[in-house]
């Protein structure tokens, strides 16, 4: 007898120690984003940080300095370049003429000026190759250290100058920031327990995901989700997130069968909602009423059509993990305005760690990234 | 091969009819068909919701019922899809494994191979070849772009001038 009691035993106690474990991990984690006294870095684009890229071109040095503003204007006519715009075109005696590989046919940059400005063929003592930055600096810094080797144009974007400043967020949109991110491991923690989920010591965060979708115009919390992916590999927790929000729109795909009537509120499951809300007494959850086209055609209808949420747009995610490649285009597709991460995920991260999504121009959305909670 | 991709062009045509974006796909196995699907992105208010991924869906939900290993599924099966999957929908066949991938038109703005291609992200990556009926393909998308999409809030810009 005592053979067939201890197994069940033995087992409910690893059990316990394992959601021990876990729980722990997320009281430090909640507990350390509390307690951060940095601010959250941006994610930008690498031309942001990258070493200066540079084009050769040929520099002509001008017997006469005379000549110097007779000469720019003549060559402004002749051999505009529209690419190197931030560039000026002189520096003391010496003058931009191209980028070297305008010359390819020709025997020497004199004969590229006799083809192309006969008038400027004896203006030159000499010519050089020099090397230029190619691409206009984006914010002061840079602008500093592109003038060490061509004097540049710039004119400083009061916006970037912000997010490169290390100080972009002010403390109370800071504390709201980190909220909400608290919620998200709470989101973890409640799945955790509610799905009795075996979580491995060494993956506690590798293979969880919890993701929070907010409002930030009302100030609330549309939808959560938790990642599902054993389950099915396409429920990440941002496509289930999305999703979520869907269900407020009267739409949605999975697990639509217990929704609740109040769609609002369909965003988050109401078991969880109930645990959340004593939690954070000073977070709203809930949508902006969805407004369908029927709302609008009909009579009674009279506020604004693009007052209604469409899809995520001006939505902020909260992520515990940085997504991967199908979950950022995901969340591209629905328009999410910010995204904000705990964790770098070196495996397949598409905001930082294996690509930067969100900074290719091609795409028809763009949305911002943050992370450093930790 | 074309009759294939000639039914996902329905499926397409459909979508089209239903103000969807007109894609369509079809997942077949030794040349038969095990699931098709097309784009309701706007019906569902999900912008995931793109012809592959309902596709995926309903295999996953057949391997369920059938108790079969999807994993081992997903390996035998040829995608056919009207246009060139996005970034998302590669991503999401890469990490099924599927064999192969065979479109239509490429899709510039959002391509999982022309935009950025997905294949970087993965040691596994499916044959892809493009270009099975893509003027058709094309033609349908023209269509759609032509009109506007109902489901999108009046621009706001838009509508100062209009006042």
């Amino acid at each position: 007898m005592s053979v067939e009691i201890e197994p069940p035993v033995k087992k409910a106690k690893t059990f316990a120690n394992e959601d021990d474990y876990c729980n722990k991990i997320i009281d430090k984690c909640i507990e350390d984003i509390k307690n951060s006294q940095k601010n959250l870095e941006p994610v930008l684009s690498d031309d942001f940080q990258k070493s200066i890229p540079l084009i050769k071109v040929f520099v002509g040095i001008i017997k006469d300095p005379k000549d110097l503003s007779r000469t720019v204007l003549m060559l402004n006519e002749k051999i505009p370049l529209k690419e190197l715009q931030h560039l000026k075109r002189i520096r003391k005696k010496e003058v931009i003429l191209c980028p070297t590989n305008f010359i390819i046919g020709m025997s020497s940059i004199q004969q590229y000026i006799e083809c192309n400005v006969e008038e400027l063929k004896d203006t030159f003592q000499y010519f050089k190759e020099l090397d230029v930055p190619l691409s206009p600096p984006k914010v002061k810094q840079q602008f500093k250290e592109w003038n060490k080797i061509w004097s540049c144009n710039f004119h400083p974007n009061v916006y970037l100058e912000k997010l490169v400043s290390g100080n972009f967020f002010a403390p109370t949109e800071l504390n709201l920031h980190r909220t909400y991110m608290e919620i998200a491991f709470e989101v973890s923690r409640w799945y955790i327990l509610h799905l009795n989920l075996n979580t491995n010591e060494d993956d506690v965060f590798r293979n969880i995901n919890s993701a929070v979708i907010v409002d930030p115009t009302t100030q609330s919390v549309v939808a959560v989700s938790f990642d599902n992916r054993d389950a099915n590999p396409l429920q990440h927790s941002s496509m289930l997130a999305i999703d979520n929000v869907a269900k407020t729109q009267n739409g949605g795909v999975w697990s639509t069968e217990d929704i609740n009537p109040d769609r609002t509120l369909s965003g988050i499951s109401e078991e969880l909602l109930n645990y959340l809300k004593p939690r954070y007494p000073s977070v709203r959850f809930g949508a902006r009423k969805f407004i369908s086209k029927c709302d609008i055609s009909s009579d009674e209808y009279n506020g604004n059509p693009s007052d209604g949420p469409y899809l995520c747009t001006g939505y902020y995610a909260y992520l515990i993990r940085e997504p991967c490649v199908m979950c950022s285009m995901a969340l591209v597709h629905a328009r999410v305005k910010r995204i904000f991460f705990c964790f770098d995920n070196m495996f397949d991260g598409a905001l930082k760690s294996k690509s930067k999504l969100h900074t290719i121009s091609s795409l028809n959305h763009h949305f911002e990234v943050f992370t450093g909670f930790l | 091969m074309v009759d294939f991709m000639k039914r996902a062009l329905e499926l397409a045509t459909e979508a089209l009819v239903a103000q969807e974006v007109p894609v369509g796909c079809v997942f077949t196995i030794e040349e038969n068909i095990v699931a098709e699907s097309r784009n309701c992105v706007n019906i569902t208010h999900n912008p995931t919701r793109h012809a592959e991924i309902n596709c995926i869906d309903f295999i996953l939900h057949y391997c369920k019922t059938n108790k079969i290993d999807y994993k081992c599924y997903f390996t035998n099966i040829t995608v056919y899809v009207t246009v060139e999957p996005c970034i998302m929908c590669a991503a999401a066949l890469q990490n099924l494994k599927v064999k192969e991938v065979v479109y239509g038109c490429t899709n510039d703005r959002f391509g999982g191979k022309t935009v950025l291609d997905v294949s970087n992200f993965c040691d596994h990556s499916y044959e892809l070849t493009g270009n099975l009926l893509s003027i058709e393909a094309m033609c349908l998308l023209k269509q759609f772009y032509k009109g506007t999409n109902p489901h999108a809030p009046e621009s706001k810009i838009k509508k100062k001038k209009d006042s």
